[in-house]
């Protein structure tokens, strides 16, 4: 069953140089955890923001299990669209205490049905020795998962998340990362998840949809968008690519760091730029070499190096962690993906 | 990459597709922002009225009356006013920033105490300190001179507290808190860190004070100054009281005594033209007064030991506290006890007329309470445009809802008598002119009341209630209503100490026979009964002194 349908969606602001929403359209299962990514301004919090009623779309549709929420004729006020939203800033009612906070999206329903729907929730966050608390007496974590309870409560048809981890610190962000993705889907919730995190991203996604300037660049799963990088913006956000220039030949692309083997649909002669990560570039100490070491990163685990190579780019590779050369050294490196690797058309 | 769709220039945009961009961001995140923009508005002309009609009034004044006040009057009155306002401005600044840095910067004994002293003399009417200082020093009479004359058995020149001196020293005297208060602020949301990378940069402390310490206050320095010179046009008691004339006691005169209006409309419009530049300048240097944040790694800067230099500040501050507050509630004090203790000036002290203390003591309540609700009233859909839908339009609004700043009592009282008598005249010669009177002035501090308790309340606090559920309005009431009251009660408690002070605007436009305390202390003192006026002004500053306190508790620093 479709949980949310969005067709060409757009929102330009008065302030806005190009627009914040740029015809967006997706539509996502019941049951799935779909990630919004891409640099701040990319337009991923404004989606977020129009789905759940607290902006109005220039032009666009949205769906919601099926009913229309907002098009030409329609715009359905946040109040009446029974979604629950996790705000990045928590936005717990600093007047009321926990338990008031996670009943209050429940008003109307029978008292003995409210009681029972927060002790559940407080039982499945682990808060229930706080009931009593109010948020400023709770620590960062703790109010975070109020804040899901608070959104899961009334059991939404969607739950919208707008950076939920971005203020806790990074071993907790880590630890919820785990608590809420497992949680999520022992309720089998839809939830559209909005992070600038490219590793949170793959983490939490069971699809991703990766925006720039207003636009949605690649939508699929976490796999298909670090491997198959549809775009050069793609590959460039999910995993720090660098780009190599090279030329089509037969049977594969040259380029300075030598050949690579990968069928290519493009006709021979075509200047192309591969996308590398770290782990795409081998190298060793030669002194007749194509590079040099120019800086050496300690990372615990690995030693990254960066390299330039004679045409004057600079790659990234790595070895581990004792295998220390030194800078200056020169060396050889090769591309050795073991994969094949993103190929783009040369723009201009 | 596809680049088709690059930004339109805003000349292709058409006029139909820019008003439906503006409905659409006047309907997104609200349900009802044009009723609320109509409200909004609705409270801005409601204050832009009298402003505009006196400067109507003073525009088109028949040539003659600009004429003979040009000749001589206008000038003078203006060089009067410049003149003191300055010294005001420049003798408040003086003692206010160094109390302030007394107090929260040097280890100055009993400086936890002193805090409420340099705050509390707020609760004194600039007049009534006025009254009591007169009573004591005047030349002939007066309490200080026969003392020393008593003593010596000779004749001894002491100061007179009349003229341009005496008004200057008492306006300092009542309104450098606000510097205080202001500055006070300032110094204590200062980073150690400033200071301190400064001194590694190789400064030495005094240079740091003036090159670093005192610029990043600039801001706070600017808004008490402003603030005071807003003040100072808007005096009427004082001066009169010690015959010193500005725009606003000439105005006065003009009204009450010459009954000549259009004089009056020319003199109010020149006074509301000084002031709005005035309030412009304030305006602007509130954008720019966040030089200093609280940040989570802040720390309070160091305390300067004053070392030999303890007693000599001891003094300056025991004294500015001696002449400020505890001269004036002392005095006042003891008249107060003689007039209970002679049963004939009891009498007259509880009855005058048909009127008993009691009546000027309710009147003064009600009237300041009822302003202060209408004010606080009034001042939230304004708020709550601007600092939720921010835009031109309402920033526009805002900015036309400070302008009662502008308008000294005097001039409101003005431009009401000439309002209500053409439109409204079944308002004449009710206490609720007065009442609206309080309202126009004091809706500004109400505005920004609100305003700051709004900034406080997260928008996604209204967003998270309005996707659990509720509509726009359920919202407001449920959540941002109970997390701003704190702050509209703040408001409401600056409206109504205000108000219970305003002189003014009362004497001119009170029905005959409504009196309220602030009248009678002034009517009883200006025929020289100061034993009879004690016990009504005792009471004026007494009941001060309860929002005041209420107010200053709302700071860390004052519990």
């Amino acid at each position: 069953m479709i949980a949310l349908d969005v067709r060409h969606l757009s929102k330009r602001f008065h302030s806005g140089q190009y627009p914040a929403v740029n015809n967006v359209s997706f539509s996502m299962q019941q049951g799935e955890i779909l990630v919004l990514v891409g640099p701040s301004g990319c337009g991923k919090t404004t989606t977020l923001r129009l789905i759940a009623g607290l902006e109005r779309p220039d032009s666009g549709e949205i769906y919601l299990d099926g009913q229309v929420a907002a098009s030409r004729e329609v715009f359905l006020p946040p109040e009446q669209r029974g979604i629950g939203m996790v705000f990045q800033d928590h936005a717990l009612f600093p007047h009321l205490n926990v338990y008031d906070n996670i009943a209050f999206g429940l008003r109307g329903r029978p008292s003995v049905e409210i009681r029972q729907t927060v002790h559940e929730l407080l039982d499945m966050v682990g808060l229930e020795p706080l009931v009593k608390r109010f948020p400023h007496a709770l620590s960062g974590g703790e109010r975070q998962r109020v804040a899901l309870a608070r959104a899961l409560a009334p059991h939404p048809v969607l739950v919208l998340m707008d950076e939920p981890f971005s203020s806790l610190d990074t071993d907790l962000r880590l630890e919820m990362r785990e608590q809420v993705r497992s949680l999520l889907k022992a309720m089998n919730a839809s939830v559209v998840f909005v992070t600038h995190d490219q590793e949170e991203a793959l983490y939490m996604g069971d699809r991703l949809a990766v925006f720039q300037q207003g636009q949605l660049e690649q939508l699929g799963t976490p796999e298909q968008v670090f491997q198959n990088s549809a775009t050069r913006f793609v590959a460039e956000f999910m995993g720090n690519s660098a780009f190599l220039s090279g030329e089509v030949i037969p049977g594969g692309i040259r380029t300075e760091v030598g050949l690579v083997s990968q069928p290519v649909d493009l006709p021979t002669g075509s200047r192309v730029e591969l996308a590398v990560r770290v782990d795409d570039l081998d190298f060793y100490p030669d002194p007749t070499g194509n590079a040099v070491i120019v800086e050496r990163i300690f990372r615990g685990v690995q030693n990254v190096y960066r390299l330039r190579l004679d045409s004057g780019l600079t790659l990234q590779a790595f070895k581990e962690h004792i295998t220390m050369l030194p800078v200056g050294q020169r060396i050889q490196a090769k591309l050795n993906p073991g994969h094949p690797l993103n190929v783009f058309l040369t723009s201009h | 990459m596809n680049r088709s769709d690059a930004p339109m220039p805003p000349a292709l945009v058409s006029p139909w597709q820019r008003l439906r961009a503006a409905s659409n961001r006047l309907t997104t995140r609200s349900a009802s922002p044009v009723l609320l923009a109509g409200l909004a508005g609705l409270v801005a002309l409601f204050l832009a009225v009298p402003v505009v009609y006196i400067f109507l009034r003073a525009v088109g004044a028949d040539a003659e009356a600009w004429q003979r006040l040009l000749q001589v009057r206008l000038w003078k009155l203006l060089g009067n006013t410049l003149l003191l306002m300055l010294a005001v401005t420049g003798g408040a600044l003086v003692i206010g920033a160094s109390m302030a840095w007394l107090t929260e910067r040097s280890d100055l004994p009993g400086r936890k105490y002193f805090r409420w002293m340099f705050a509390l003399p707020l609760a004194i009417p600039a007049y009534i300190g006025g009254i009591v200082h007169l009573a004591l020093l005047r030349p002939r009479g007066g309490m200080l001179p026969r003392l020393l004359e008593n003593l010596l058995g000779q004749p001894v020149y002491t100061p007179s507290p009349l003229g341009f001196w005496g008004a200057a020293f008492i306006l300092i005297l009542f309104t450098f808190p606000y510097v205080y208060l202001l500055s006070g602020a300032a110094f204590r949301s200062q980073h150690a860190s400033l200071e301190e990378a400064a001194r590694m940069l190789g400064y030495r402390p005094l240079r740091t004070f003036f090159s670093v310490t005192l610029p990043a206050m600039r801001p706070g320095l600017l808004a008490g100054a402003l603030l005071v010179a807003l003040d100072i046009l808007a005096e009427y008691g004082t001066v009169a009281l010690l015959r010193y004339e500005t725009f606003s006691s000439a105005i006065f005169v003009q009204l009450s005594g010459r009954y000549d209006r259009s004089a009056a409309a020319v003199l109010s419009g020149v006074l509301v033209g000084l002031a709005v530049i005035i309030l412009w300048a304030e305006l602007h240097s509130q954008g720019q007064a966040r030089f200093t944040q609280m940040e989570s790694s802040w720390r309070p800067a160091p305390i300067v030991r004053l070392g030999k230099w303890r007693i000599p500040a001891l003094l300056v501050a025991a004294g500015v506290t001696f002449t400020s507050l505890l001269v004036p509630v002392g005095v006042l004090t003891t008249w107060s006890i003689q007039a209970v203790l002679d049963p004939e000036t009891l009498r007259s002290v509880l009855h005058s007329g048909s009127m008993g203390f009691s009546n000027f003591a309710w009147n003064s309540l009600w009237t300041s309470f009822l302003a202060a609700l209408l004010a606080i009233t009034l001042s939230v859909p304004v708020a709550l445009f601007s600092v939720r839908h921010p835009s031109r339009v309402s920033r526009l609004i805002a900015r036309v809802c400070q302008v009662g700043y502008a308008i000294p009592g005097v001039v409101i009282a003005l431009s009401l008598v000439l309002l209500v008598n053409r439109a409204l005249p079944f308002l004449y010669a009710t206490p609720l002119i007065v009442v609206i009177a309080y309202v126009l002035r004091h809706v500004p501090q109400a505005v920004r009341a609100s305003e700051a308790a709004l900034n406080q309340v997260s928008a996604t606090l209204e967003e998270a209630a309005r996707v659990s559920g509720r509509t726009a309005v359920q919202a407001f009431v449920q959540v941002t209503f109970p997390l701003i009251l704190p702050g509209l009660l703040a408001g409401g408690a600056l409206v109504f100490l205000t108000s219970l002070k305003e002189l003014p605007a009362t004497l001119l436009l009170r029905p005959a026979g409504f009196d309220t305390l602030a009248v009678r202390v002034w009517v009883w003192a200006n025929d020289g009964f100061y034993v009879q006026a004690a016990p009504a002004a005792l009471l004026l500053v007494l009941i001060s002194a309860v929002p005041l306190s209420f107010l200053l508790r709302r700071e860390q620093i004052f519990k």
